[in-house]
């Protein structure tokens, strides 16, 4: 990535806080690799690094780009996952008007809905 | 962190391409296209109530993600709880945690659990549902957030039911926080109180409910 114009280069640099602590024995190393001897200011919570997303920032990922299609390997159950089957709501808006954009052209659309009439022969 | 940042002015001076990604309107920031790493790996489970078959043929393991974005596109493309047939199940648990007692993570553990009316299904159940997965996967149970396992949501006619469900019933001080951030999170007014039961007591009950261990 350049690096011509990033915002680091344009805002003044500020050293990252650090202490330093004195080891006289291997015991006084913590035990788990996470933690710096000492304790580290950053990063840590009681009981070890563990991630915590409050509800709004959960919230605000709703929408992003990488939300938009089904997993990959998501099961398919008729009335649950499965395509065409699922009263999606439309507060999720783009996965409705993609089902609509599909159906009329899309010659695949059709062989999955399966033929609009029969035909008697 | 917005999912949308515009990029400044001067930062492709000239460059064509950028005018066009603005036209196009799908300016995004490289945050945008990172996913969030959660701390646990979950898995939805959904169950359908059809007696021709045995209870473990009816439970099917729908996906499983450890980023929120990848929640979310499991969320967005799922159907409602409150649009699920009577007889069905969710249940979100962590990875290698199967949603029954008969878990080895469970069989000691126990269930928050919140008994709906009929008329909630349309007023709180997918939200109480939803708030109830925020909290499984924001991990908002804090330092008590190991002794979660799951939750699940029954939708039946009699009375839907959402349960939280944690991995030991003999640890009143993880289990009550638990209950508290729970019902404080779905907004459960002070006097409605939900009970947290033992799953060996439910197995083993002679009544139709289970005794509370504790309540909040």
């Amino acid at each position: 990535m350049s690096m011509s114009g990033s915002p680091q280069q344009l805002l003044k640099g500020r050293e990252i806080p650090s202490r330093r602590i004195v080891l006289n024995d291997i015991s006084q190393l913590p035990h788990d690799y996470s933690t710096t001897p000492g304790g580290s200011i950053f990063s840590t919570t009681p009981g070890g690094s563990k991630i915590f997303y409050e509800r709004s920032f959960l919230l605000q990922c709703r929408n992003s780009p990488l939300t938009k299609s089904p997993p990959p390997n998501m099961a398919k159950i008729p009335g649950v996952t499965a395509p065409g089957t699922v009263d999606m709501p439309l507060e999720n808006g783009n996965v409705t008007d993609e089902n609509q954009k599909q159906k009329p052209t899309g010659e695949k659309a059709e062989h999955e809905d399966g033929p609009q009439f029969e035909m008697d022969i | 962190m917005a999912t949308q940042v515009e990029l400044p002015e001067d930062s492709h001076p000239g460059e064509e391409e950028a005018v066009a990604e603005e036209n196009a309107s799908i300016l995004l920031s490289p945050e945008a296209l990172i996913k969030h790493p959660l701390q646990n790996k979950w898995a939805l489970w959904f169950f359908k109530n059809d007696r021709t078959k045995e209870w473990t043929a009816n439970l099917k393991l729908v996906t499983s993600f450890d980023t929120v974005e990848d929640f979310w596109a499991l969320y967005n493309h799922v159907q409602k709880a409150s649009k699920l047939p009577s007889g069905c199940d969710y249940s979100l648990f962590k990875d290698g945690i199967q949603p029954m007692w008969e878990d080895a993570q469970n069989k000691d553990g126990g269930r928050w659990l919140i008994n709906l009316n009929k008329q909630q299904r349309h007023s709180d159940l997918d939200n109480f549902w939803l708030e109830t997965l925020l909290c499984l996967i924001g991990e908002s149970f804090e330092e008590f957030s190991d002794d979660v396992n799951g939750a699940v949501v029954n939708v039946r006619n009699k009375g839907d039911k959402l349960s939280l469900w944690t991995r030991d019933a003999t640890r009143p001080d993880a289990i009550m926080k638990i209950g508290k951030k729970l019902k404080d999170s779905l907004k459960i007014p002070i006097k409605i109180a939900i009970g947290f039961q033992a799953h060996t007591d439910t197995m083993t009950k002679t009544g139709s409910t289970a005794r509370d261990r504790f309540r909040v």
